[in-house]
């Protein structure tokens, strides 16, 4: 490991956090009636509401800055000094108004389910992206490689959400197979035990098809790969040196044409948790995805900065992973690029 | 001498395509003895390396090959390479008869060192790890590598020339009695093809090796190869030892050949390119494959396919007018040249 290749693509990963968060953070202020200001609409509505009189400015502001970790009569750099600071040494993302609960509170809560559709959702898609893929480079130009290949590109076309509420309407509705919402049972108790399991794995199921859609496309893609490594010459000497044959299937041809796919599978972690806002928001299931809709619905301003603050981190982090590690996986990248 | 190690028998090798059928080896028939080194030699897309891979039964899907090509280990039963099975061919590759071609700049796979090429390859065929890869080590100092390094290294770390020696010393890892070189030192500069040359030829006084050697360079193989046979057209159309192919060429086209050949030593305006243009693979050849380019050509020549003829021991042609062909188709630096100008 080249610790100049490690600390480059870690000050490259750092730099592509600030920014993203800087970026959302101005783009949010610049935007008509800020958030602070909004949130002064917000609190003064409800404190009408609860006929509690007439509120002062100075108390509102103080709310505001409860809220927010800003206080929203500073100059725009000074909030963002604010913001920045508040999360770096508190750990604090600020509260969330509709909930009243700290932002990291919720957001943590609801990771682990979030995770763990788009984990299961990212490994289907994608293993059975290779499969399909393998096959259909083994069987070039037959008819099973003609038919999944205009059927993966007719699924490609079809936005991934279309097909969760197909699955919904035909599994769900009509024939009741599947719930069409939640994550588990309303009547089952939470615990370590069988019909707890059974009930999430159930309640997972659609959204993780729906969304393992997204990554079949990569079918295609394997089976280029996989075409083009058919034609290597280093193909052709390993069968001419009598290897066996799932030696060459593995080591020569899979090996070869999962390569270009690795980055892409984790830049695929960021696709999965963007998707995850659509998917949970049909299947009503209460991972981040839906945390972030119904906070953008509620212009909930904390939770919504928070949650774009950890899907961009997730998506860097990958991106990262992806970096550092490639080299172990090609050896031609050698984690370095520059010591040719 | 006359001792086959190799006996091709009739043999053809087509690919169907949109334009037809391309006969890409036609009615081949071929002797290679044991402990030569049989040149090959033709120009680019005569057919050569298909008829080389056809030997290892190795022609590339979707080609087809029929006739026979028989085997003879210098001991036990002859071997029927074209009906061997799957299991049967993976054996014979590589431990009777192991082959190195054009694109050794891309034979290793590239996520892999090269140690571990040489060990799946013992581990495949079922022999003692530890004293293959001994002798490993051994070979790849013969071919004047640094085993330690090269056997560390992935192939993207070694030069063209350092994979095309290593490639060489796999392939003599499960010590094959034959090994095919289809143009392996095409792609390598001049002085690294010498010195593979010379390599080779050690190896072979020391591994009693049988060399088949392919190439479009005729000079290349002067130097190395015991007999010479010349391809044109899909088929052989000479075959004899080098000497008597350099001095006393039969066919009008090796004649051709030996007068296109380029030479620092003649000036530009004797080397002489052959007219006209190589036939269609697709095409279906009445007659000689060479008569449209053929000064002697006649009547006969266009009716019939000349068949191959013994012009004197070890010495076949394939041509009607041989005895005419010196004085028609004159190698520069024959007394004919000389009274031309």
């Amino acid at each position: 490991m080249n610790w100049n290749y490690f600390s480059k693509r870690f000050g490259q990963a750092l730099l592509t956090l600030a920014t993203t968060i800087t970026l959302s953070f101005v783009l949010y202020h610049a935007m008509p009636g800020s958030p602070a200001e909004s949130l002064k609409n917000v609190i003064l509505s409800q404190q009408a509401a609860s006929g509690s009189g007439t509120v002062d400015l100075e108390r509102l502001n103080r709310m505001v800055s409860m809220y927010t970790n800003i206080q929203p009569d500073e100059p725009l750099h000074v909030q963002y000094y604010q913001y920045i600071h508040q999360i770096v040494i508190e750990g604090s993302l600020g509260t969330s108004i509709y909930e009243n609960k700290p932002v990291t509170a919720l957001i943590f809560e609801r990771v682990p389910w979030s995770m763990f559709i788009s984990v299961y959702a990212l490994t289907i898609g994608y293993s059975l992206s290779i499969l399909i893929g393998s096959v259909m480079a083994y069987t070039e130009k037959s008819r099973f490689d003609s038919v999944s290949s205009s059927l993966i590109i007719g699924l490609n076309s079809v936005p991934y959400y279309i097909v969760g509420l197909l699955l919904i309407y035909v599994l769900a509705i009509q024939n009741e197979l599947f719930p069409y919402g939640g994550r588990v049972g309303s009547n089952v108790a939470a615990g370590f035990n069988v019909t707890f399991m059974q009930s999430i794995v159930w309640h997972a199921t659609l959204p993780v098809i729906s969304m393992s859609m997204l990554g079949l496309g990569g079918a295609l893609t394997m089976r280029g790969n996989a075409v083009r490594v058919l034609g290597e010459d280093y193909l052709r000497v390993a069968s001419l040196r009598g290897l066996r044959r799932s030696r060459i299937a593995t080591q020569y041809v899979g090996r070869n044409a999962i390569l270009p796919m690795y980055t892409q599978f984790m830049i695929g972690i960021a696709g999965v948790f963007s998707s995850a806002v659509i998917v949970e928001q049909i299947f009503t299931y209460p991972g981040v995805g839906l945390l972030m809709y119904n906070a953008i619905q509620t212009q909930d301003y904390p939770l919504l900065m928070g949650s774009l603050i950890i899907f961009t981190s997730v998506t860097v982090v990958g991106i990262f992973i992806a970096d550092v590690t490639y080299g172990f996986v090609d050896p031609r990248i050698s984690a370095g690029g520059t010591d040719e | 001498m006359s001792d086959p190690i190799f006996e091709v028998r009739n043999l053809n090798v087509s690919f169907a395509g949109s334009r037809g059928t391309s006969r890409v080896v036609r009615d081949v028939d071929l002797d290679v003895y044991r402990e030569e080194t049989l040149g090959i030699v033709g120009e680019s897309g005569s057919g050569k390396s298909m008829l080389a891979s056809a030997l290892l039964n190795a022609v590339v899907e979707p080609g087809t090959t029929t006739g026979t090509v028989t085997y003879r280990p210098p001991d036990g039963p002859a071997v029927s390479v074209l009906e061997l099975s799957e299991q049967e061919l993976r054996r014979f590759r590589w431990e009777e008869i192991a082959m190195v071609f054009q694109g050794a700049m891309s034979s290793f796979n590239p996520v892999m060192r090269i140690r571990r090429h040489f060990r799946e390859t013992l581990q495949d065929h079922n022999r003692n790890i530890e004293a293959g890869l001994e002798r490993a080590e051994s070979l790849l100092e013969s071919v004047y590598l640094d085993p330690d390094r090269v056997l560390d290294a992935y192939p993207h770390e070694l030069s063209g020339g350092m994979k095309q020696r290593a490639l060489i010393a796999l392939s003599l890892l499960l010590e094959p009695q034959v090994i095919v070189m289809d143009e392996p030192t095409a792609a390598l500069d001049l002085l690294m093809q010498r010195s593979i040359v010379s390599l080779l030829e050690e190896l072979q006084a020391t591994h009693d090796l049988t060399i088949v050697f392919i190439t479009h360079d005729l000079p290349l193989l002067t130097k190395l190869a015991d007999r010479l046979t010349v391809m044109y057209a899909f088929q052989l159309i000479e075959t004899a030892p080098v000497d008597a192919i350099l001095y006393d060429a039969a066919h009008p086209y090796t004649r051709a050949l030996l007068s296109a050949t380029p030479d620092l030593d003649v000036a530009v305006d004797e080397m002489h390119a052959i007219d006209g243009t190589k036939p269609d693979p697709v095409a279906e050849i009445d007659g000689c494959s060479y008569h449209p380019r053929c000064p002697l050509a006649n009547e006969q020549c266009v009716r019939t396919d000349p068949p191959s003829t013994s012009h004197s021991e070890q010495h076949t042609a394939s041509c009607f007018h041989y005895e005419q062909a010196p004085a028609a188709v004159p190698i520069r630096g024959d007394d004919l040249a000389e009274a031309d100008r």
